[in-house]
């Protein structure tokens, strides 16, 4: 066996990986060369150097209110506050997909005959719990009112509009609602919570804002 | 004889009692955190951030980088704190998810702003007393950030922290075969690195 060879096999020898005959050879080498006997005492006085590292060791600053804040964050804005995770991520994955489906004109589903949904009435959001923080109450009745005249603009350029993209529109507007309603409910269970009122806004926001650019772009189309 | 045997028995037994005890414990801290008990996911945090920082340095040469990774770690385990069902101990769960952010993260890191060493000096950290060094000039830690991060990811999983090249393997999704390759070549890295 050559040094070179030995040093190829020096890791399996240090591991007890080598099988009998191997060993042997690499044993034998190692009794004969000296060279060797200082790579093999190199090699093995890294790795308990290595394995004697320590495995525990304390940061320099405390890192849990870091940590703190941002669970904190989360468990407001899902589960914490009756929200399902799914509708924030739906309803933040909407505009793209929309307008994927508006430029490609790639179809959802093969369903061929499907309608934009009714605007809401008015007198759905009165029937519904009341948002008790009165700029947030204005506020989601100027955006339902918003959401209103752009259905309605909507509906009436129904014809021109391929069936696909109202499938993708009416399953986007569908998971809207849903996160709308979710955050109201969380809402009427935690009034005070500040980052729900923002999400319920948020929430409306993006539905208007979606309904504007499916009208622009089907006009444009 | 027999006095020494009980001794050792009662001691053994007393060993065992404690890891119950302690994991008993454990398994009522994860299931309050479970049910959204912050407090109780603190005490979990405390028992184990000194090992899962430990790993986030080795495992990124990086003292700054390595307490960002840590609270990454801490913030998914609380988001993925229901699917732990209590068969193993909590570390054990935390340990593969650990290696999964330290190196993701790095390797976005690296994609993004191209950092290799950015702290003064890490290994400063981890001098404990009682561990001297083998010789003068020999900076491990140093050598081990010179590695690429493949083969250093295998290097610290294996010879520092003990794992077998399956349970690499299983956590670096590579075939234990692969796992072996990378740790001689960190092993002759660092041989050559160290000047020996």
């Amino acid at each position: 066996m050559t040094c070179q060879e030995l040093d190829e096999r020096l890791d399996g020898w240090v591991d007890g990986e080598l099988d009998a005959r191997a060993a042997a050879e690499v044993e034998a080498h190692l009794a004969a060369c000296a060279l060797c006997q200082e790579r093999e005492r190199r090699l093995r006085q890294l790795l308990a150097h290595a394995a004697s590292l320590p495995r525990s060791l304390t940061p320099p600053r405390d890192l849990w209110p870091g940590i703190a804040r941002r669970v904190e964050r989360e468990r407001s804005w899902s589960w914490a506050g009756g929200l399902q995770p799914w509708a924030l991520a739906a309803a933040a994955t909407v505009v793209v997909g929309l307008v994927a489906v508006l430029w490609t004109g790639r179809a959802p589903s093969a369903v061929r005959t499907v309608e934009i949904p009714a605007a809401t009435p008015e007198a759905r959001l009165a029937a519904l719990p009341s948002v008790s923080d009165p700029v947030v109450a204005a506020a989601e009745r100027d955006y339902e009112a918003a959401a209103n005249a752009l259905l309605e603009a909507l509906q009436q350029r129904q014809a021109e509009i391929r069936p696909e993209t109202l499938v993708a529109v009416r399953a986007n507007l569908e998971v809207i609602d849903r996160a709308l309603a979710e955050v109201r409910e969380a809402l009427v269970k935690n009034p005070s919570n500040p980052e729900l009122n923002r999400m319920l806004v948020a929430t409306h926001r993006k539905k208007v804002d979606v309904l504007r650019r499916v009208v622009r772009l089907s006009t444009a189309l | 004889m027999e006095g020494l045997a009980g001794a050792v028995l009662g001691e053994t037994l007393t060993h065992m009692r404690d890891n119950e005890d302690r994991r008993a414990a454990e398994r009522r801290l994860v299931q309050a955190a479970q049910n959204g008990d912050l407090l109780a996911f603190e005490r979990l945090y405390r028992e184990n951030e000194r090992k899962v920082f430990a790993l986030c340095l080795r495992l990124s040469s990086d003292a700054a980088l390595a307490e960002e990774l840590t609270q990454e770690v801490f913030v998914r385990a609380w988001r993925k704190l229901a699917s732990f069902r209590g068969e193993s101990a909590f570390s054990s769960w935390l340990y593969p998810l650990t290696v999964n952010v330290a190196l993701s993260e790095r390797r976005a890191r690296r994609r993004r702003d191209a950092r290799i060493f950015a702290t003064d000096d890490p290994a400063s950290l981890e001098r404990a007393p009682g561990v001297p060094r083998p010789e003068a000039g020999f900076d491990l830690q140093k050598a081990m950030a010179s590695l690429p991060p493949g083969a250093r990811a295998v290097f610290v999983l294996h010879d520092v922290e003990g794992r077998t090249h399956e349970e690499i393997a299983a956590m670096l999704d590579l075939a234990p075969g692969t796992s072996k390759a990378q740790l001689f070549r960190a092993r002759r890295l660092l041989r050559e690195a160290l000047g020996s």
